[in-house]
């Protein structure tokens, strides 16, 4: 059979213009599934990229107690620097930390008028390698500074990390759980929907069949009306989302937001914004399938 | 060009619809299939196009077995067909033209090629006025006449009609009868349910005449015509 691709198009969107409710329900519901699961997906990326930048951020900060001289210092610097872990280690004077203390006052400034740099203690930052940034190494790393140079008074991410790591995977179990979920049932009531389509058509089906349409012919047009509603779903989805991120996250709750340290919201990158349109196709793709396998029929035996 | 060896149908148990039918047709026959209702002749036409497939026997047709045929081969067979169905069997969100068109578009055949064949048809059919009609606007007659044209519209190798007449005046059913003799010269087989006698009298050709699933009848029509002449030539 010649393949017309603007013959079966023409079929199909013929199709969904005799029966436009049916055809409007099906794109509904997949945008419905599909913009749900975008909204996990959305808060998924964007606790990732938070524990991503609190991780880069991650140190240890060793309070000095006494200031030693700066040989001393240079000594303890190459020391914990030779640490497979740590990427780099920066002495912070009283100096300097007042000054820090100063710049991030700000307008504020004049509270600590009259104050000089002894009120604050000097300080080792020490920061981690990439492929260290875990709970584990921090604890190793604490431990040795403990024992090697008796530094006790220490400063370093208390656990938080490890929440925000389970808080994650819980997001990512329950994001798939439930997507899993609104795709099957976006898949069921698609197919469902599409079937009715065919009830109404049943004659028009048989009537193909016995003029000499093989099942592909037939079928054709329905599989192109299923992907094309669920393209059109994916794509209102997507917008619905775009939407509802602009409106609700990055105009209401950003200000909100943005006291926990999140200054940006991500929307989903461009692959997934194209994997959602195509999961839409593939969704009405299979939805039609669904619905046909027992529709077409050669005869009754 | 169709045999049929002990042809058994039972669509329930113990039930024939057709039993132990033999039947042989030449390529080129006018075949008129008759009986009293329920005796069996749109089930045997039925099998002839596999919308049923016999519970025993063999059926051939055009030199091929298609006893056993599957989704993959029917469309093909029927591509060779034409079938006038009993209940026409038209598209109702189709316009005239784009029903007799139909067939033609399944096979692939070229736009303008099928614009003109669609035409011609109607035409002989006398439904030209009517191309942009929905089956449901038209008459009863004019539907079926419809069903006649999408039949004819591929130049089928082998016609099947059930009832090609049954809502036709004398007039129209001559008209078709005209049309389908001009297909039988150029080479068409036709076999013809119908209970019209007036008909068979009018058109003698051979009679397969079914009683309750089998043959009781297979022969020339035995009476004089007007002409005072036998029906066999
Ligand atoms: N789909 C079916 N399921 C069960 N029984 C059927 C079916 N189709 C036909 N029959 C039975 O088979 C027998 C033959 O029916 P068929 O339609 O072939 O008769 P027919 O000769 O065409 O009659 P008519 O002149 O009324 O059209 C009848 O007894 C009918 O009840
Ligand atoms: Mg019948």
């Amino acid at each position: 059979m010649v393949l017309r691709a603007g013959y079966f198009l023409k079929r199909a969107l013929r199709n969904m213009r005799q029966s436009p409710v049916l055809s409007l329900a099906s794109v509904a519901t997949i945008a419905v599934a599909l913009a749900l699961l975008a909204f996990f997906a959305i808060a998924v990326l964007n606790v990732q990229q938070l524990t991503a930048s609190w991780g880069e951020t991650l140190a240890i900060v060793a309070y000095l107690d006494d200031v030693p001289d700066d040989k001393i210092v240079k000594g303890w610097v190459d020391d914990i620097e030779s640490y497979p872990e740590v990427a780099k280690v920066t002495f912070v004077s009283r100096n300097a930390a007042f000054e820090r203390f100063r710049k991030r006052l700000g307008d504020d400034a004049d509270l600590i008028e009259g104050l000089g740099p002894e009120v604050l203690p000097a300080s080792l930052e020490i920061s981690f390698a990439d492929d260290w940034r875990n709970e584990a190494a921090i604890a190793s790393v604490v431990e040795r500074l403990r024992k090697d140079h008796r530094f006790n008074d220490l400063q370093y991410g208390q656990g938080w990390l490890e929440k925000l790591e389970a808080f994650l995977l819980l997001l990512r179990v329950s994001g798939s759980a439930l997507g899993g979920f609104l795709i099957f049932a976006a898949l069921v009531i698609v197919a469902n929907t599409i079937k009715l389509t065919l009830y109404v058509r049943q004659d028009e089906l048989e009537a193909m069949a016995m003029v000499g349409g093989t099942s592909l012919f037939i079928k054709l047009p329905y599989l192109v009306e299923g992907a094309l509603q669920g393209l059109l779903g994916g794509v209102t989805a997507l917008g619905l989302s775009f939407l509802v991120f602009q409106v609700v996250l990055q105009k209401s709750l950003g200000s909100l937001l943005l006291i926990t340290g999140i200054d940006t919201i991500h929307f989903l990158p461009p692959v997934w914004q194209g994997m959602l349109v195509v999961g839409g196709s593939l969704i009405g793709l299979l939805g039609s399938l669904f619905a046909l396998r027992k529709f077409v029929r050669f005869g009754s035996s | 060009m169709i045999q049929l060896f002990n042809v058994c149908k039972a669509y329930q148990r113990d039930q024939n619809a057709l039993s132990d039918v033999t039947l042989k047709i030449e390529k080129g026959e006018f075949v008129y299939l008759t009986g009293p209702s329920g005796a069996g002749k749109s089930t045997l036409l039925k099998l002839l196009y596999c919308a049923e497939r016999p519970t025993r026997g063999q059926i051939l047709v055009n030199g091929r077995n298609i006893t056993r045929y599957g989704a993959a081969r029917i469309p093909y067979l029927r591509r060779n067909l034409g079938i006038i169905f009993q209940d026409f069997k038209l598209l109702i969100r189709r316009t005239v033209f784009e029903n007799v068109a139909f067939p033609l578009e399944v096979q692939g055949r070229k736009r303008f090629e099928i614009s003109k064949k669609v035409y011609q048809t109607l035409k002989n059919v006398g439904l030209e006025h009517r191309l942009n009609y929905y089956p449901l606007q038209l008459s009863g007659g004019e539907q079926q006449r419809v069903a006649v044209a999408r039949a004819l519209v591929v130049d089928p190798l082998i016609l099947l009609a059930d009832e090609p007449t049954g809502n036709l005046d004398p007039e129209v059913t001559l008209d078709i009868m005209e049309l389908f003799k001009s297909a039988n010269a150029r080479g068409t087989t036709i076999i013809m349910a119908t209970h019209n006698r007036n008909l068979i009298q009018q058109f003698p050709r051979r009679i397969v005449s079914l009683a309750a699933g089998s043959i009781a009848l297979d022969d020339w029509p035995q009476f004089r015509s007007p002409a005072g002449l036998t029906g066999r030539p």
